[in-house]
């Protein structure tokens, strides 16, 4: 499936041996497949995935819906929804371990103590009809020998940590007595009940307001430094990952398409989709005068097995192997030697033909004579996407050989982009809106 | 004026929320014309004075009027012909229902209001139905707004049938599909796509059918209730970047209602913000979001996270949950999670009196008893500007409210769980 230089192999024996008890990554995920069998066909989530996270450490997993950070965290913790989620391929190695093949009640023992979840809306995992107490207490003692008491007293320190007032009296509450926010805090509480290591918050703000959401955050950042807890924070807006987690990784249809450290990502936005996203979102800090460039188009179908770059139909940078070929992971300024974590992470995407930091500021191409590649087929000149709504250029745009586009399974992918001014995408030299 | 009674309870109210009840009589202070309104001789598009909405609570067996979610509460402002008004505030704070209410999807409690200077509450008939073409709504949620047994040409064709007359022939069916296909054109569709039902579309193409609709009406005033909040970051561009053109090609005059402050900060000319059913600050839009002065306004701006490291901005962290609108604190509604009444010592009037809106210089409303007290310093370092992109940013030492402790407990949350 890759064309480009497969990720280094983790080592975790030979590591292991050396004593280097550092270098072995707490999570090692590789070339995760995962996909869904439904009545509609085949649902290609994630699509060969690779990352690691080390010990303590925090990481950011930025997308748009459906593009898979649910599905791979799900994977992590092994709870696909059965029997339609599948694990195809691949390691998710805990300190060594592959949770792929452990067997339900050894997973169930990881689930909880060494790693746990936090979901976006709390009350999917709180259970109505118990007290907080009653299942914090019971989420205490099913992973630790202690007394009721004990238990009760750990709870009433968590609520505590968390910032709900008077956690001796709240005991007693049932989770609709609370609001979204103190939900989501009690959430945290009994995540970290049993001190995980790695916590995985999926968009555990996102039904939250803004001034709450401030709360949330600033919680989760604390106790994940105090605690030492590594955490995945996955989450659709950049925002919330720029200021708390130290890498990110950008994912796109089921593949990773940018992983870097977060001052490199925004410093250095590599991958014409990462560009894409932060020209297409307003921002405070802007001067108010730029205009967003929207990415065209939308993200394709994941019914159909993906073939080539994922983003090839929005992407303003396309070449001809684009359609056909899936560029891998790899580290933008060549290096070989790849680190997948900690500070001095390799920058690394999947483009084959990636924008120059120039490009990247202005958010299009700029090369002296570089014209998008046309796809496979060859439209008019002049009719940028304007023909692209055209039943002929439709048909255009299959690749030769393929049976139909795997990426334009249906022609609306292009209709968003349809008459969108007749423009390409990243050629927008809108005028002015103000 | 009867209440309502097949709208959906939202699901935010807590209590068991009847809206079936003689409406009450809520004391609003008599406002003159449009506060803080800069004497000029254009009248502006909509101006809306004094507007209240409540929702009567029933409780008890008897079901009876127990109290009031006082959703919209005296709201006061005007829209410029041509401009673009953004209204940001937290979930609850009444801006969908500020939104509804002046497109008569329901009747207000109390209050005016007023496009191109003639009242439009309590209007009937063919004058109603005038009025409805004039002002049109474009929803959050673009598939629940679309009804799914109806083709497109329906969907955008229903409008435009119940205002039929002999002057514009829309009750001839050519006549109406050429105008559904311009349309469709307009926003970004194929025209032929007239004979297919929504589910074929995707999120973002639902909602340009519904803004569609909307234009199809040729409206002078279009309300947009968080347009794009249900959609995919790279679609949200795409849509707003529409709603923009469209305003230039049609002249249209948009009241964009949105929670996401940087969203309203691109659209918008001026902005208001609301607080548990009060407008507390309205200004220029650059104005607002560089020199907020409502302690409220600055904490949200300071909130939003922003996608870029570089820029540090103190976080004015906010104790507490937002208060019941059923049950709003005395005096300044904001005041039990003022970070600024605490500074200043819990004056004792913020407890006591609702502050005035009130113009302080160039337009620039607030609701704040101490809006000139708010530090500079606060806001420099809570709010991110164009020039603030280097590592280090300054830190004010002096006058920042140290982040208050995560949680003092919300007031009123008591007695929001505990409801009858
Ligand atoms: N239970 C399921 N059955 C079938 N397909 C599924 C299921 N769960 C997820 N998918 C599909 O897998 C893909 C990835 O979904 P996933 O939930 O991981 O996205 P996500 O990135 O978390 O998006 P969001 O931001 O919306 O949460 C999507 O195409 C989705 O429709
Ligand atoms: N039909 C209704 N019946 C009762 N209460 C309602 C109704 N609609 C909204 N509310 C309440 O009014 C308040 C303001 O709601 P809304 O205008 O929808 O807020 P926003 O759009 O700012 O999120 C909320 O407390 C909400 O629960
Ligand atoms: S240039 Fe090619 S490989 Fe790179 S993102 Fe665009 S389509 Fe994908
Ligand atoms: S009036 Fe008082 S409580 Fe209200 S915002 Fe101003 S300082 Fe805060
Ligand atoms: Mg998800
Ligand atoms: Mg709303």
């Amino acid at each position: 499936m890759t064309t480009t230089t497969p990720p280094p192999a983790p080592a975790p024996t030979a590591a292991g041996a050396a004593g280097g008890v550092a270098s072995v990554p707490l999570l090692s995920v590789r070339d995760l497949v995962v996909r869904f069998r439904t009545q509609d066909g085949t649902i290609y989530a994630v699509n060969g995935i690779d990352f690691d996270l080390a010990e303590g450490e925090t990481l950011g997993i930025v997308g748009e819906s459906g593009c898979g950070k649910s599905v791979t965290n799900l994977a992590i913790m092994r709870l696909l929804p059965k029997p339609a989620g599948r694990i195809e391929r691949g390691r998710i190695l805990l300190d060594g371990q592959d949770l792929v093949v452990l067997s339900e009640s050894e997973i169930r023992a990881i689930r909880g103590r060494d790693v746990a979840m936090i979901f976006q809306d709390p009350m999917t995992s709180l259970n109505p009809v118990l007290t907080i107490e009653e299942q914090m207490v019971e989420t205490i003692r099913a992973h630790r020998t202690t007394s009721k008491e004990e238990a009760r007293a750990r709870a009433i320190e968590l609520l505590e940590m968390v910032g709900i007032p008077k956690p001796e009296t709240r005991l007693k509450a049932f989770p609709h007595q609370f609001s979204g926010g103190m939900r989501q805090r009690v959430m945290i509480a009994m995540a970290l009940a049993l001190d995980p290591r790695l916590l995985i918050a999926d968009e555990p703000t996102t039904a939250l307001d803004v001034t709450i959401q401030a709360q949330i955050l600033e919680i989760l950042a604390r106790l994940a430094t105090e605690s030492g807890t590594a955490l995945i924070l996955i989450t659709h807006d950049l925002g919330v990952v720029a200021g708390m987690t130290k890498r990110i990784n950008v994912m796109y249809a089921g593949f990773v398409v940018e992983s870097a450290t977060t001052p490199e990502l925004f410093a250095l936005p590599s991958h014409p989709y990462t560009i894409g996203l932060l020209h297409s979102i307003p921002r405070l800090d802007s001067d108010g005068d730029e205009d967003l460039i929207p990415i065209e188009g939308r993200p394709p179908d994941q019914r159909v097995e993906p073939v080539g770059c994922p983003f090839a139909p929005r992407c303003a940078w396309r070449i001809d192997d684009c359609w056909s070929d899936n560029p891998g992971l790899a580290a933008i300024d060549g290096r070989a030697a790849v680190v997948m974590t900690g500070p001095a992470a390799t920058h690394r995407i999947a483009c084959f033909n990636p924008p120059t930091h120039d490009e990247a500021l202005a958010g299009r191409p700029l090369r002296e004579g570089f014209r998008p590649a046309p796809p496979p087929g060859t439209l008019p000149e002049d009719t940028g996407f304007e023909g692209l709504g055209s039943e002929e250029a439709l048909e255009a745009l299959e690749p030769q050989g393929a049976e139909h586009s795997p990426l334009l399974p249906r022609d609306e992918a292009l209709l968003d982009a349809g008459r969108d001014r007749g423009q390409y995408p990243g050629d927008a030299d809108r005028d002015s809106h103000r | 004026m009867t209440f309502e009674t097949s709208e959906p309870a939202a699901p935010a109210a807590d209590q068991p929320v009847v809206p079936v009840a003689p409406p009450p009589s809520p004391s609003v202070p008599a406002t003159g014309a449009a506060v803080g309104r800069p004497p000029t001789s254009e009248v502006p598009l909509v101006e809306v004075e004094g507007l209240v909405k409540y929702y009567p609570i029933m409780g008890g067996f008897l079901r009876r009027h127990v109290g009031d979610v006082k959703a919209v509460d005296g709201v006061s402002f005007w829209v410029n012909r041509g401009e673009v008004l953004g209204l940001v505030g937290e979930s609850g704070c009444g801006k969908s229902t500020l939104g509804k209410t002046l497109i008569q999807l329901t009747p207000p409690t109390a209050g005016l209001a007023k496009l191109d200077g003639e009242p439009i509450f309590g209007k009937k008939g063919k004058d109603l139905k005038k009025l409805r073409r004039r002002m049109q709504i474009i929803f959050q949620d673009p598939v629940g707004s679309l009804n799914p047994r109806m083709p497109i040409s329906d969907i955008i064709g229903e409008g435009l049938l119940a205002q039929a007359d002999a002057e514009n022939r829309w009750g001839d069916r050519k006549v109406r599909d050429k105008r559904v296909g311009d349309y469709l054109d307009a926003v970004g569709l194929r025209r032929d796509y007239t004979r297919r039902y929504p589910h074929e579309f995707s999120g973002g193409q639902r909602q340009r059918i519904g803004i569609a609709r909307a234009l199809a009406l040729s409206p002078d005033f279009l309300i947009c209730d968080e347009p794009v909040s249900a959609l995919d970051v790279s679609i949200q561009s795409q849509i707003l970047n529409l709603l923009l053109d469209l305003r230039r090609e049609f002249d249209l005059t948009y009241l964009f209602i949105a929670h996401n402050l940087s969203v309203v900060q691109y659209i918008s000319d001026r902005v208001g913000v609301m607080y548990l059913g009060k407008l507390v600050e309205l200004a220029e839009v650059e104005e607002l979001y560089r020199r907020p002065r409502h302690p409220y306004s600055v904490a949200l701006l300071s909130a939003v996270p922003d996608a870029n490291p570089r820029v540090r901005k103190k976080r004015l962290v906010l104790t507490g949950d937002v208060p019941s609108p059923a049950a709003p604190p005395s005096g300044c509604h904001f005041h039990t999670r003022c970070w600024l009444y605490e500074q200043l010592g819990q004056p004792e009037v913020c407890t006591t009196a609702d502050p005035e809106f009130r113009d302080i210089g160039d337009g620039h409303l607030v609701a704040c008893h101490w809006a000139e007290k708010v530090p500079t310093a606060v806001v420099a370092s809570a709010v991110p500007t164009a020039e603030v992109t280097t590592d280090t940013v300054a830190m004010p030492a002096a006058g920042i409210p140290a982040a208050p402790p995560i949680d003092a407990g919300p007031p009123t949350e008591e007695a929001t769980a505990s409801g009858t």
